[in-house]
């Protein structure tokens, strides 16, 4: 059980390192365009490429933030009950994440295949084949309701064995801001 | 009874003011006797994209929506034809651009977003405010436009502009500070919006195009209408809907732009002193030389054959251009 | 639907769910129960067009200065440095506490960044020269939150995009009142330090040789804020493009530190995603609630609601002021902000107040959460940094920095140009 946490950790900490890495990418196209438009250049594509970093970063980061604890809680009842209580809370709140995670998995679904039908291009000079931007971002969307899911299922079965602090330490409340 | 969900374009804009909104909440009930009910709310309020509306409309989200053609194309490159930047100087040659394609447009929609076409009206034009001495188009050049479409980011590319995108509450400060020199805007808004205050110049050219806008609805919930209900709308639509606002486009502008510059009657209130550039006619040569020869041709080869084709026998005729073939391969 | 909303959002908040996915759920609790239609069905297409926005992606980045900076060692040059120049106050080194915060401010765009910044750096010390802890740490906490007033400001910019307002005339309008209440807050402590002088500690005089020295650790700091905020104004960029310059310059400012490195650098990466993981999931979930609420016809009934109480422009904004108070004592303040915006707003709008002008009023609002219990992010943060002491001791001491907001608010009130000035002439 806790090996296969471990190893989602291990996955989505990866994730997080990339996600960042896009951002750093992204940082330099920015730059690299104020360079160029300031010395008259015409190239003004990185805004748009900064949606499309924002969406993929935004998705695949709420993956990392899913075993980084990061999303806020707020926890005082949880905090009043003893560790059996704020375990039942914390299945609760896994149980209402996973269902949103793949609830809006299944709707991301067709933003990409109706992109994909009609062949859609960006609406703008660039003409970016939408579906590449569209598929990354829809990936960390399965993702994130594919490691949810899992999670919980795990955690269920932690709380039966009785494993409380495990449950506590692993999708409690407290990930530092 | 029916109950209409619709989905207006920009609600601070006089066309849903004036006209998107008395007619759907207040005509429709009330000529229908209360056949239909309407909810009626505007893609901004609902924080969904231009973009967004024709696809949700697809999905039966909501059962009518409106938004700008623009918005659109990026799932239909073909509908880039219903807005080509400076083939309609005036309102009713727009409105003749418009009617030939509008049989093309329906089948897009159709074929595109599973929704039937009630109606096509204009934005006031997409003209070109200036903080810099511009005279005729081939002033733009070396330029910094902030415009939107992909065809007038085309165009002014081929003018050797250059196009930036920057949202529209950013420009007045833009301009201001001399990030971009140019703007492109319906005139009403920028009047509104107080760009004049940052600007010297005012080109009296639909350097954006029309900009129109499209009603449509789903079509599932079209087909489920009885052929009494579907005639009712669609008479409606034209007669109180599409016509009214027609009709006031060319007036609008005129006074728009006399408010503007100052030489002529505005009824909005204070007028600004902006010096009004007129297109001229070798302006429109050029216009038409960089469409036929470079903007159109690259616009073929995105949308295919087929729709050129169309195109060439309806808007093309109107518009006195033709897409050669070969160009288009 | 009003009922069902509010206390849909108390209850599942209570139930210690993810503040992000209780939005989402409200939306489609609104969604099945108050909309003929089957508006989930826009769902994806909806949260595709929020998370693929060019301005959002300066949230990333200002977290990732303030991610670079924190591990630079800046922070304690910077309070050495204040620490000559204003200790000699009554108060002390709460006087440093402040202007450390009111400077980091300047560069961070997060409240709780900027506390954590100076309560790491202030705490010890504090605790060697033997500070009465309450106000010491109180204003650590106070002074922190101005870090989303004065620009960069991350929730300005959110404000904005769920707005449509002008980020940089928000960040311009943030100027004034983020300085007067740093000013403000400065002054209460030495009222209030002169009262009773065991509530601070040790004057400390500097020479001006030590001062003017002192100056030089200041530099990379207001560098960094002219560059990012100057560029915008300049017209040089955009504020993603001013977010993005600002973490080029912080990475400079590490390497001449040399302490930037690959590990370094990857754990201030990860953190941001951590950060803006967080931020994006609550910002999405808001604007999915917003797309159900008004399709569901939510404002029209709220409006309905206001109108039938009969109170006047101003009597609306004071009942808006009050409940943003009592609910700012409960809920994390970005959830706040977002949950609220789109019902608010719009009714603001109406009542013929600037947009602008609120986002500032809001702002300091949701300051004033930072630090009121039971959540107060705040608190937690600048209690969490010390060895030990009750979290009583932060709360107490914030007290005075809450009436002072309220003073600004007031303010605000009688004179919207403190806020609007700026953003009207520049
Ligand atoms: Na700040
Ligand atoms: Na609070």
């Amino acid at each position: 059980m806790i090996r296969i946490i471990s190893f989602l950790k291990k996955i989505n900490n990866g994730i997080a390192v990339i996600a960042g890495l896009a951002l750093l990418a992204c940082i330099t196209l920015i730059i690299l365009d104020i360079v160029l438009r300031e010395i008259g250049i015409s190239f003004s594509g990185s805004e748009e490429i900064s949606g499309y970093v924002m969406a993929a970063v935004t998705s695949w980061g709420i993956c990392y933030g899913l075993t980084a604890k990061a999303h806020v809680r707020i926890d005082f009842l949880r905090e009043k009950g003893n560790l059996l209580i704020s375990s039942l809370f914390d299945l609760i709140a896994l149980a209402a994440l996973s269902y949103v995670a793949v609830y809006l998995a299944y709707y991301a679904i067709p933003v990409l295949s109706k992109t994909l039908k009609s062949g859609a291009l960006s609406n703008t000079a660039m003409e970016i084949p939408l579906y590449l931007p569209q598929s990354i971002w829809l990936a960390g969307w399965i993702w994130f309701a594919i490691s949810s899911s899992v999670l919980l299922i795990i955690s269920i079965i932690l709380v039966i064995q009785g494993k409380y602090e495990i449950v506590d330490k692993n999708i409690g409340t407290g990930g530092d801001l | 009874s029916e109950t209409l969900s619709i989905v207006g374009s920009w609600s601070s804009l006089p066309l849903n003011k004036l006209y998107e909104n008395p007619f759907w909440n207040e005509t429709i009930p009330a000529d229908s006797k209360g056949e239909f009910k309407v909810t009626m709310t505007t893609l901004d309020q609902m924080g969904i994209g231009g973009s967004d509306v024709f696809r949700m409309l697809t999905d039966g989200v909501f059962d009518i929506g409106m938004t700008s053609a623009d918005y659109a194309v990026s799932d239909t490159p073909a509908l880039e034809g219903l807005d080509v930047p400076l083939i309609a100087n005036t309102a009713s040659k727009a409105k003749e651009v418009v009617d030939a394609a509008r049989p093309m447009i329906d089948d897009i929609f159709k074929d595109t977003f599973n929704a039937k076409v009630l109606a096509i009206v204009p934005y006031p034009p997409q003209v070109v405010f200036c903080n810099a001495e511009v005279k005729s188009l081939s002033d733009l050049a070396g330029l910094k436009i902030r415009a939107s479409g992909r065809m007038t980011a085309k165009f002014l590319e081929a003018l050797n502009a250059q196009s930036v995108n920057i949202g529209f509450g950013e420009v007045p400060g833009a301009l201001q500070r001399g990030v971009i020199d140019c703007a492109v805007t319906g005139a009403g808004s920028g009047y509104s919006a107080g760009w004049w205050e940052v600007t010297t110049h005012l080109m009296n050219l639909p350097l954006g195009g029309w900009d129109p806008v499209v009603t449509a609805m789903n079509l599932d919930k079209w087909n489920s209408l009885s052929e009494k209900n579907q005639n009712f709308i669609q008479e409606s639509v034209k007669s109180k809907f599409e016509k009214p606002v027609w009709d006031s486009a060319q007036s609008a502008l005129n006074d728009d732009i006399a408010c503007l510059t100052g030489n002529d009657n505005c009824s909005k209130g204070d007028v600004r002193n902006l010096t009004l550039v007129e297109i001229s006619e070798p302006d429109m040569l050029k216009a038409k030389d960089i469409l036929e020869s470079k903007v159109l041709p690259e616009w073929a080869e995105r949308a295919g054959s087929e729709w050129i084709q169309r195109w060439n026998e309806t808007v093309g005729q109107v518009a006195g251009i033709e897409i050669s073939a070969n160009k288009a391969q | 639907m009003i009922l069902f909303t509010s206390m849909g959002l108390l209850g599942l908040l209570a139930l210690s769910i993810p503040v992000g996915i209780v939005l989402f759920l409200l939306a489609f609790g609104v969604d099945t129960f108050f909309s003929p239609f089957p508006l989930m069905r826009g769902l994806g297409q909806i949260v595709w067009s929020s998370s693929n926005n060019s301005t959002l992606i300066a949230i990333p980045f200002f977290v990732l200065i303030g991610e670079i900076l924190l591990r630079s060692g800046v922070a304690q040059r910077t309070y050495a440095a204040l620490n000559t120049w204003v200790s000699w106050l009554p108060g002390g080194l709460i006087h440093a506490n402040i202007a450390t915060a009111t400077m980091f401010s300047a560069t961070s765009g997060s409240s709780v960044a900027t506390a954590a910044t100076v309560a790491t750096v202030a705490t010890p010390q504090g605790e060697k020269l033997g500070y009465d802890p309450r106000l010491f740490t109180g204003s650590i906490a106070a002074g922190g939150t101005l870090g989303i007033l004065i620009p960069p400001s991350i929730n300005l910019i959110v404000y904005g995009f769920l707005t449509e307002s002008s980020v940089p005339k928000l960040f311009l309008a943030g100027i004034v009142p983020g300085m007067m209440m740093a000013l403000l807050f400065m002054a209460i402590t030495i009222v209030l330090c002169s009262l009773y002088p065991k509530l601070g500690g040790p004057k400390q005089h500097s020479s001006w040789s030590e001062k003017i020295v002192a100056l030089k650790s200041l530099s990379p700091i207001l560098f960094l804020f002219l560059s990012v905020v100057g560029s915008i104004y300049m017209g040089w960029a955009t504020p993603t493009e001013a977010a993005a310059i600002g973490v080029v310059i912080s990475l400079v400012i590490s390497f001449a530190y040399s302490v930037i490195s690959t590990e370094m650098l990857i754990k201030s990466l990860v953190g941001t995603v951590k950060i803006t993981s967080m931020i994006m999931l609550v910002v999405i979930g808001a604007y999915v609630l917003n797309f159900a609420l008004t399709a569901s016809g939510f404002g029209r009934a709220l409006q309905e609601l206001l109108q039938g109480l009969g109170l006047s422009p101003i009597g609306t904004l004071l009942v808006i002021i009050l409940t943003y108070i009592i609910l700012g004592f409960f809920i994390e303040t970005l959830s706040l902000m977002v949950a609220t915006i789109p019902i608010v707003v719009p009714i603001i709008i109406q009542i013929g107040y600037d947009p602008i002008w609120f986002g500032i009023l809001m702002i300091i609002l949701v300051e004033m959460a930072l630090i009121t219990p039971p959540v107060g992010l705040n608190l937690y943060v600048v209690n969490s940094a010390r060895k030990n002491g009750k979290m009583a001791d932060v709360i107490i001491g914030s007290i005075p920095y809450v009436l002072i907001m309220l003073f600004m608010v007031f303010l605000l009130i009688m004179f919207p140009s403190l806020a609007l000035y700026l953003p009207n002439n520049y």
